[in-house]
This record gives structure tokens, sequence and C-alpha cells, in this order.
């Protein structure tokens, strides 16, 4: 199965960033990322009080590998997938869910944030997601990148490394 | 495929470079990251041991710029070479763009390049994909070796029928490394709005 392209723009990219904005209000989470099994961050937000957060591309390719091998270790258990994933530090817990086939939920929390509100309300966020996952995914919009997108990429490539 | 963020207006591309163990994938992109101006990259991830072998993957995004409106970015990808961490390797291949095989001019490391094209046919298909299917780029590294294989060998042993782009490259330099990157990225990017 080659992995689908999936594309979030226009008003499911905004209801998308609604639902991880309310999930950061209802679980007192610092930092709540939507990103595709690849480890592409598709929408992120960031709760106002939180500091500033590691690099998230650094975030979701660790996660997505990370999710690619539980996922693996499923299947030699012969369970399909496990569902969500807790990992809690001395301060820090990472709460990872699926979204759909083809999506993740991730959730930064820290000490202020209850464990079973992230958990319920965690659970809960993925389930929405899922669904706007899905109408990306039956919707794909149309890609207008033209030769002359490839030709400024392509400029951009000569310039960064030379020709 | 691509992963197009429309909200973001961002274009991002996978781009993997597999070969087998110790071929100089890691070097290649430690290499690109030490090239590379603050602002055109992002931090390099390594999950490697404490020799420094890759145990799962490194990591190194590039931001190429904005081309009409589109940011454009490059997420490069190295996998372990070692034969026992298959598993591992074959996750990194899920949603490549475009790869990079680095092969091993070592006259003892001949049957390892030809085991690792093998595997890679194998672990691609299992999503459905075939070498022929992808951009690939074949770099044969180490040519500093005092007794490297003529390119012609190894090329023979990877690629009998010549399908791919090949350069010769000295990565431990830098030889070779932009230019590998650059002919996979045309590559890559000669695919997209093809469709």
């Amino acid at each position: 199965m080659v992995e689908p392209s999936l594309v979030l723009y226009g008003a499911l990219y905004e209801r998308a960033l609604d639902l991880l904005e309310d999930t950061l209000r209802e679980t007192g989470a610092r930092y709540a990322l939507l990103i595709d099994r690849k480890g592409f961050v598709l929408a992120h937000k960031e709760a106002l009080w939180a500091p500033k957060p590691p690099p998230l591309d650094s975030l979701a390719t660790l996660v997505a590998g990370n999710a690619a091998a539980t996922q693996a270790l499923a299947k030699l258990l012969g369970e399909a997938r496990f569902q969500e994933v807790v990992h809690q530090g001395e301060r820090m817990g990472l709460y990872v869910d699926e979204a759909g086939e083809h999506a993740l939920l991730v959730l930064v929390f820290d000490e202020g944030a209850p464990l079973g509100k992230v958990k319920l309300y965690g659970k809960r966020a993925a389930e929405g997601l899922a669904g706007i996952a899905q109408e990306a995914l039956a919707h794909p919009p149309k890609l207008t990148l033209d030769t002359e997108y490839r030709e400024g990429v392509n400029a951009l490539l000569g310039e960064l490394f030379g020709n | 495929m691509s992963t197009i963020n429309f909200a973001n207006r961002e274009i991002n591309f996978k781009i993997v470079y597999y070969g087998p163990g110790l071929s100089g994938k890691t070097t290649n992109l430690k290499w690109v990251y030490s090239k590379i101006p603050e602002g055109r990259k992002g931090e390099m991830v390594s999950l490697a041991t404490e020799d420094e072998r890759t145990l799962f993957f490194d990591f190194l995004p590039l931001d190429l710029g904005e081309v009409k409106g589109f940011k454009t970015r490059f997420h490069l990808y190295t996998v372990p070479g070692q034969v026992f961490y298959n598993a591992s390797r074959k996750l990194i291949l899920r949603g490549v763009d475009g790869i990079v095989f680095v092969a091993d001019s070592a006259p003892n490391r001949l049957r390892a390049n030809a085991e690792s094209m093998r595997n890679m046919r194998e672990n691609l298909a299992e999503y459905g994909l075939r070498v022929e299917d992808l951009p690939v780029v074949l770099q044969v590294n180490k040519r500093d070796l005092p007794d490297a294989l003529p390119v012609e060998m190894v090329q023979a042993v990877v690629d009998p029928e010549g399908r791919f782009p090949v350069f010769e490259a000295v990565a431990t330099e830098g030889k070779g490394v932009f230019e590998t990157l650059r002919e996979v990225s045309r590559l890559v990017l000669a695919r997209v709005g093809s469709t």
C-alpha cells in the first residue's frame, strides 16, 4: 500500500486547530500536535503560558518513529496495534494516541496536568481528529504545482547545494 | 508521496539514505549538516549506539525556502545498515519520496552492497513499492580507499541494468555529497506536478 498523502487545509485545518486548542485547555497540557505517520507536523498548538517547545520536527519524527516501532511490536504479539501510549518522566509526560490510521495526536504535559484528564480528553480529541483526517483523505485538494514551482525549487537547490 | 500542508503552506519531501553497514550514510548527513547555513536546517537527530553506529535513524530537516508561496522542506533520514536491524530499517522507508543508496567501495563489502539492495527491494515491496517506481541515486562511496573497486564493478552488483544515476563520493571529505543530494532532489521534484 502506498502511503496516501494526508493534507490539511482550510476548514478542516481550522477544525483541527480548534480541537487542539480545546484539548490544551481541558487537559492543562503544554503542547498539542497532530502529526502524520511519516513524522510531518500537520497542525500544532501551544498553550500561551508554556515555555518555548523543543524543535517540533524532532519531536514529531521521534514520536512517529516510536509509534511505528510500537505498532511493529504489537504485531509481533499478535495485536493489530496498541492504542494510546503514555511516557511519564519525573516532570514531563507525553501522551500519544492514534487519530485514525494515518495520523497521531501528541500531547506534551507537565506535572500541572492531571494524567486522568490528559487521557480522558486526549482520547476524545483523538477521535475527533480521526474524523477530520478521514475527511481530509476523502477530499484531497487539487494540487496546482506546476513547472514554475519545480523550476523555483530547482533554483533554490542550486543555490544551496551548488550545481 | 510528498506531504503538503496547505494551512502552513508547506511541502515536505522524505529522502532516505540506504545501504550496508558502515557505508557512510550518517557521514553524508553530517557533512550536509555541517555545511548548510543556520536558518536553512533544523536540529539533527541521531539515534545511535555508544560507538556511533546508527541504531534507529538519523534525521535532518532542510529548509529550501519559499517557492510560489509554499515553504519547501526536505527531511533526510538514514537507516541502520547492519543486517539484524531490518525491522527498524523497514519502518523508516514508510512514505519515502526518494532514495540515496550509499554503496561501499571496499572489495570485502561488495557482497554486502548487493544484499542491502536486495533487502531494500524486499522492504519496499511490503509498502507496495518497486525500486523502479522511485527516484533512486547510487552513490559509490569511499573512493579514497587504496583498494577501492572500480565504480563499474560496484554498479554491476547493485544496479546491473544501470538504471540509477551514479555519483562517486568521499563522504568524509564531502566529495560527491551535495552532488548526490542535488540529483535525488531533482528527481523527486520532477515527479511533483507531473501527476
